[in-house]
């Protein structure tokens, strides 16, 4: 009986390791080391161009990477329905990083190993995209995040990475002239998250520029993602004399909400500002009426009436039956866009020639502005998008040239 | 906790050089399937290879406290984080540390060693750690180490995300060599297996399996419980903090964020699912709760319902594996027992 048991847990085990194997064995058995090199060559000119999404759909980064894996797919179908790119049709190959950085280095992999794709689009966090980036990089793919905008990632990584979004950089000293010369404030009150590289990185160029432009930081706060009690930091603010004219807190979406709601009904009536970390509709969800005189910065506000954005939001509509959630699902569009675009002036498929195209980008029209990458570099120079919260209602308020 | 004694029914110590050889034989026999691998297959695969590799490092080493001494540790991520931290910091070449670590100790920015001691020195402080932790909690009768353990996972995070000049904080350390490959991993797994196998077949492993079944009878027979929980939980956490330095070099970025309570979990389910007091059983263990993620996500991705790829559907189909496999085989898969290489003599 002992041995039946031995026998079938095996039996079992393996059977099931064999079906884990089973999907992914397909490719390397067909395509073994040594025909790999034709294989590529002879492909472009006939089969889809393949493009992968790389993306956390599930997990921490869901509620930002879904939409912006949306906006990506779409941009696809359109180029598709007008004809594809050089003659050719692009495949969107997605996979899910599930906001893990194991799970997302092994789906960069398989991207580039298994389905040979010759671009990578994707990704909204800089934890994620430090951990995938330099895979494309060593395998000399190009790879554009959509919504990672720690301003060093190009450089850390290497000369096959760009980034679709602005640097941190820009968003933070768009946010801090617009409280300093529209607002009017003088003294900011900093509550800061810990735990990412994003929310460190803000608010150090928030304070940056702030002290540049002659206003005074009145108290730095911390906290670390997660928390869900801001009783303590609020008592510490409330304790100030004087008040701060600002309250700037730089956190990730989950955070937005629940710091907009505690800090209101603690009866601190200062504007909040902050980064592209509030775009989310959790501030107007979680704290609803509370949610009042709230600025952010981010990289596009679909109520732009500009034409370009507003057939997106129409697109968007029609394929998914709701508006874009925010910004990251026109990054997404962009990303892809961008893609294409570098794809079509290349002429070609491989990826050498797709970076130089890429590297080259010069006045790129997109949702989320117009994309130049300047001389040797690999942010763009962008316009940043103020937005305001007024009783939970989001609205355009101005685009700003940091 | 009942558990039956068959794990350690039949073993005895003869034909050690029979054993040897035929060992040897096994290795070797690895060694050429590795080089296979490593030459028909792709990067994909082999970096989902080395990833098995630490976690049959990860669950083989846990299984030493968790299983045969009884006790329940909820430290891997803790000793992983020491590890990781502690080589990639030894590893990392001068120039980049020059660049991105400007606070950090003047011997240490001026040294930058090769990935093996790197590993060994990740290893040992893990092990310092869990000296320190276990010294005074293995004192006390009863499950106290799985809070310690989880107490010390919660004081390496903090310390990881405000030691700014050291662990640049929240930022964490990329660029860090990818010197991992499956060479390491599984000869570092192989490694841990000797190991454990060694100790648990040797005074010492009968010492915790004693331990674990009957506390009072075994110090009544004389074993020194204290020093025997020891031996255990430390060599387990040298163990992870190898797996952590490996991780480290594989991932080539690590953020405090990167050793969760995540990994715990899904090691001791590996250990749960394997079997706890089997090695067998936490090798199986590790490698099917390796594959199984990957291989469902193509599935994920194969099986659109209407157009929609049903991303999330592989962390059900595990977690519910994991409840099916605790309700109808409570002692895992394997048990207590364990598969004989043939021709290993085992009496």
């Amino acid at each position: 009986m002992r041995r039946t048991w031995t026998m079938l847990s095996l039996l079992l085990a393996l059977s099931l390791a064999l079906a884990g194997c089973a999907v992914p064995a397909t490719p390397p058995a067909a395509a073994p080391a040594a025909t790999e090199a034709p294989a590529q060559e002879a492909a472009p000119a006939a089969g889809a161009i393949k493009i992968g999404a790389l993306y956390g759909v599930t997990g921490g980064m869901a509620s930002i990477d879904g939409p912006g894996l949306n906006g990506f797919k779409l941009a696809a179908k359109q180029i598709n329905e007008a004809g594809g790119v050089n003659g050719q049709m692009i495949e969107v190959i997605a996979i899910d990083g599930k906001s893990d950085q194991t799970a997302t280095t092994s789906a960069a992999t398989e991207l580039i190993e298994v389905h040979k794709v010759v671009a990578i689009g994707g990704l909204n966090d800089s934890t994620f995209a430090l951990a995938a980036g330099p895979i494309a990089q060593a395998a000399g793919i190009p790879f554009v995040t959509a919504g990672a905008t720690l301003p060093t990632l190009p450089e850390q990584i290497g000369d096959y990475f760009f980034m679709a979004p602005f640097g941190d950089d820009a968003q933070a000293y768009a946010i801090a002239d617009y409280a300093f010369n529209e607002l009017g404030a003088r003294a900011a009150y900093m509550l800061v998250d810990q735990a990412y590289d994003f929310t460190t990185a803000l608010a150090r160029f928030f304070k940056e520029r702030w002290e540049a432009n002659g206003g005074t930081i009145v108290l730095e706060d911390t906290y670390n993602s997660g928390d869900t009690d801001f009783s303590a930091q609020i008592a510490r603010v409330k304790a100030l004399d004087p008040q701060p004219d600002v309250l700037f807190i730089s956190a990730i979406p989950n955070e937005a909400g629940i710091t907009t709601k505690q800090f209101r009904e603690a009866g601190l009536t200062q504007p909040i500002i902050s980064g592209d970390g509030f775009d989310t509709p959790l501030i107007g969800e979680v704290a609803g009426e509370l949610a009042d005189d709230v600025y952010y910065s981010t990289h596009a506000s679909l109520d732009n009436e500009a034409e370009i954005v507003q057939s997106f939001v129409a697109a968007y509509e029609a394929e998914y039956g709701r508006r874009p959630e925010n910004a990251f699902a026109a990054l997404g569009y962009d990303t892809m866009n961008l893609i294409a675009d570098a794809i079509r002036r290349a002429g070609s498929t491989e990826p050498a020639a797709i970076r130089d195209a890429l590297a080259a980008t010069q006045g790129f029209q997109g949702v989320t502005g117009v994309i130049s990458y300047p001389e040797g570099q690999r942010k763009p120079i962008k316009s940043v998008t103020i937005i305001q919260v007024q009783d939970g209602v989001y609205s355009f308020v101005t685009e700003i040239q940091p | 906790m009942s558990r039956a004694m068959d794990g350690v029914r039949r073993v005895d110590i003869n034909g050690a050089a029979r054993n040897l050889l035929v060992g040897c034989a096994y290795v070797a026999l690895l060694a050429t399937l590795l080089w296979l691998a490593q030459s028909t297959l792709n990067n994909y695969y082999l970096r989902i290879l080395a990833v098995i590799g630490i976690n049959i490092i990860l669950t083989v080493s846990l299984n030493l406290t968790n299983g045969f001494a009884g006790d329940f540790s909820l430290g891997i991520a803790a000793f992983m984080s020491i590890g990781a931290y502690t080589a990639a910091l030894l590893s990392l070449p001068v120039a980049m540390k020059t660049a991105s670590f400007p606070g950090l100790p003047a011997w240490l920015q001026a040294t930058s060693i090769p990935f093996l001691p790197a590993t060994i020195a990740g290893g040992v402080m893990a092990a310092i750690a869990a000296v320190i932790v276990g010294l005074p909690v293995l004192r006390l009768r009863g499950h106290y180490l799985a809070v310690a353990t989880l107490g010390l996972m919660v004081i390496v995070r903090v310390v990881a995300n405000n030691w700014q000049d050291v662990t640049r904080g929240a930022r964490g350390i990329n660029g860090i060599p990818p010197l991992s490959n499956i060479w390491w991993t599984f000869g570092w797994a192989v490694l841990t297996i000797y190991v454990v196998w060694m100790v648990v077949h040797s005074p010492y492993g009968r010492a915790m399996i004693a331990i674990r079944e009957d506390w009072l009878a075994a110090q009544a027979r004389g074993v020194n419980v204290l020093r025997t929980r020891l031996l255990a939980f430390v060599l387990s956490a040298f163990f992870a903090g190898v797996a952590g330095a490996l991780y480290a070099h594989l991932i080539t970025a690590i953020t405090p964020s990167s050793f969760s309570f995540v990994i715990t979990f899904n090691i001791v389910v590996m250990l749960v699912v394997g079997g706890m007091g089997s090695i067998t059983g936490s090798v199986i263990g590790a490698v099917l709760l390796t594959l199984l993620p990957e291989g469902l996500r193509q599935v994920e991705t194969a099986l659109a319902v209407g157009g929609t790829p049903l991303y999330g559907l592989s962390q059900i189909i595990i977690a519910l594996l994991a409840a099916l496999v605790m309700i109808f085989r409570r002692q895992g898969l394997f048990g207590g027992r364990e598969i004989r290489l043939p021709g290993m003599v085992e009496r």
